[in-house]
């Protein structure tokens, strides 16, 4: 605990009483016990040190539109800064002063593997804006507030309805297969190997129990599970979106960065920038995009250094459209 | 030759008895690099290998194997035995190292 602040509380419930009493909808419980806090936090932090000035951290809150900076140093967490040390440094007189002397240390932290019904119950308890993340190690990882949790909340009910109305959909279309309309949307985590494939298996399953030709669905497959593991693997997080309309099934890739630096590369056989860790898990080989390329009828890459990537893949469904190419 | 009867053949302990466990196998991929597994485009796969890992039931999954045989006595996660059971794949462990495990299941299907 030596690198912690002071009133460290990690996995202390807070008064919870009558938290459970609410009449949610099942889906909505069930989906604040799935998502973990890592799932929701932000992880790109902007940090500042001890030595820095309140006056740096009001110009950093002010041009990253943040209302607390952590206070780091080598991985230590030691503090907290908030809108509300910058009013009273600013009503005081101090704000020229470091954050060494003023800096919240008395905090509560969430760990990244609790469920998001646990910081729900803390925003609710304890009335702060926002909690600092820590992880296993107890290494600062990410900061949360209630705008991230609305986010993550509101694309989860988002492809939920999306699954609810694909299933109606399909359910509807039977008879026409090749012409239903499905979009489903799936988040995908950096490195979160405990979910990396359940979009790509969910994909599988719908396909399979509508019938759709088993060589098809096998494309889909492949190329839905080596996108989302190429998010999980290469990139900072993002989204595998699959649309299927019109005897076309469309897998989308879309990232947050890093970004590819050299397209072609990327594209060759048995070229990959995975270490060894990845290689662990079964893959880094460098023939993820190279497979998806093989099964697809249409690929499409685009990459930005520093904004993201975009893969779309296209497989026909419909023999027929091939003929049409 | 089924899932099942390779597990014998192996003295292998079934794990877990997935929705293919009847179904005769009709390739066979020894591989511990998942990447490699998928481009493989043969059906009814038996897949060998000595990660123990979930994403080797979902890739598994992906390419519809009849049945994953981990080996080398390798000890399964928990969450490798939860994944198989939700996917519906067989799952079975070997003592036999790998080299050892694909000969005997060579053998059993007869191969020369």
């Amino acid at each position: 605990m030596s690198n912690l602040p002071e009133s460290y509380a990690p996995g202390h419930e807070p008064n919870s009483e009558n938290a459970e009493q609410h009449a949610e909808p099942l889906v909505l419980i069930e989906m604040i016990q799935r998502l973990k806090v890592r799932d929701v936090m932000t992880s790109k932090l902007v940090t500042v040190e001890r030595a820095s000035t309140l006056r740096q951290v009001q110009s950093l809150m002010k041009a990253k539109r943040i209302s607390g900076v952590p206070v780091e140093e080598g991985g230590r967490f030691l503090g907290l800064v908030t809108i509300n040390d910058i009013l009273r440094a600013l009503e005081g007189g101090y704000i020229d002063e470091t954050c060494q002397k003023h800096m919240s240390t008395k905090l509560v932290v969430l760990e990244d593997d609790m469920p998001l019904s646990f910081a729900l119950r803390y925003f609710e308890n304890y009335h702060y804006g926002r909690f600092p993340v820590i992880n296993r190690e107890q290494k600062l990882v990410g900061i949360i507030c209630q705008r991230d949790i609305n986010r993550a909340l509101l694309l989860e009910l988002a492809n939920e309805l999306n699954r609810i109305e694909s299933e109606w959909v399909l359910s509807k279309a039977t008879d026409q297969p090749f012409n239903l309309y499905v979009l489903r949307e799936f988040p995908v985590s950096k490195y979160d190997f405990e979910n990396a494939g359940k979009a790509a298996n969910t994909v599988k399953q719908i396909l399979k129990e509508k019938n759709f030709p088993p060589k098809v669905i096998r494309r889909i497959a492949v190329a839905a599970y080596e996108l989302e593991i190429n998010l999980c693997v290469h990139s900072d997080g993002g989204s595998l979106s699959w649309q299927l309309s019109n005897g076309r099934a469309e897998i989308i890739a879309t990232d947050s960065g890093p970004g590819i630096p050299d397209l072609e590369w990327a594209c060759k056989d048995g070229n990959s920038t995975a270490n060894e860790w990845i290689r662990s898990f079964g893959f880094g080989a460098g023939m993820g995009l190279v497979n998806v390329k093989r099964v697809a009828d249409e690929f499409e890459i685009e990459s930005t250094i520093g904004v993201g990537t975009r893969v779309k893949a296209v497989i026909y469904i419909d023999s027929k459209l091939k003929t049409e190419v | 030759m089924t899932v099942l009867e390779a597990a014998r053949r192996l003295n292998a302990e079934v794990i877990v008895e997935g929705d293919a466990i009847a179904n005769p196998i009709r390739h066979v991929v020894a591989s511990d690099l998942m990447s490699d597994v998928l481009l493989v485009d043969e059906e009814d796969i038996l897949l060998l290998t000595s990660l123990a890992s979930d994403q080797v039931l979902r890739t598994a999954h992906i390419i519809s194997a009849v049945g994953v045989i981990v080996v080398n006595g390798k000890s399964l996660p928990n969450s490798m035995v939860q994944v198989a059971r939700d996917l519906g794949i067989t799952l079975i462990k070997s003592d036999k190292n790998k080299y050892d495990a694909c000969i005997a299941v060579h053998e059993a299907l007869g191969c020369p």
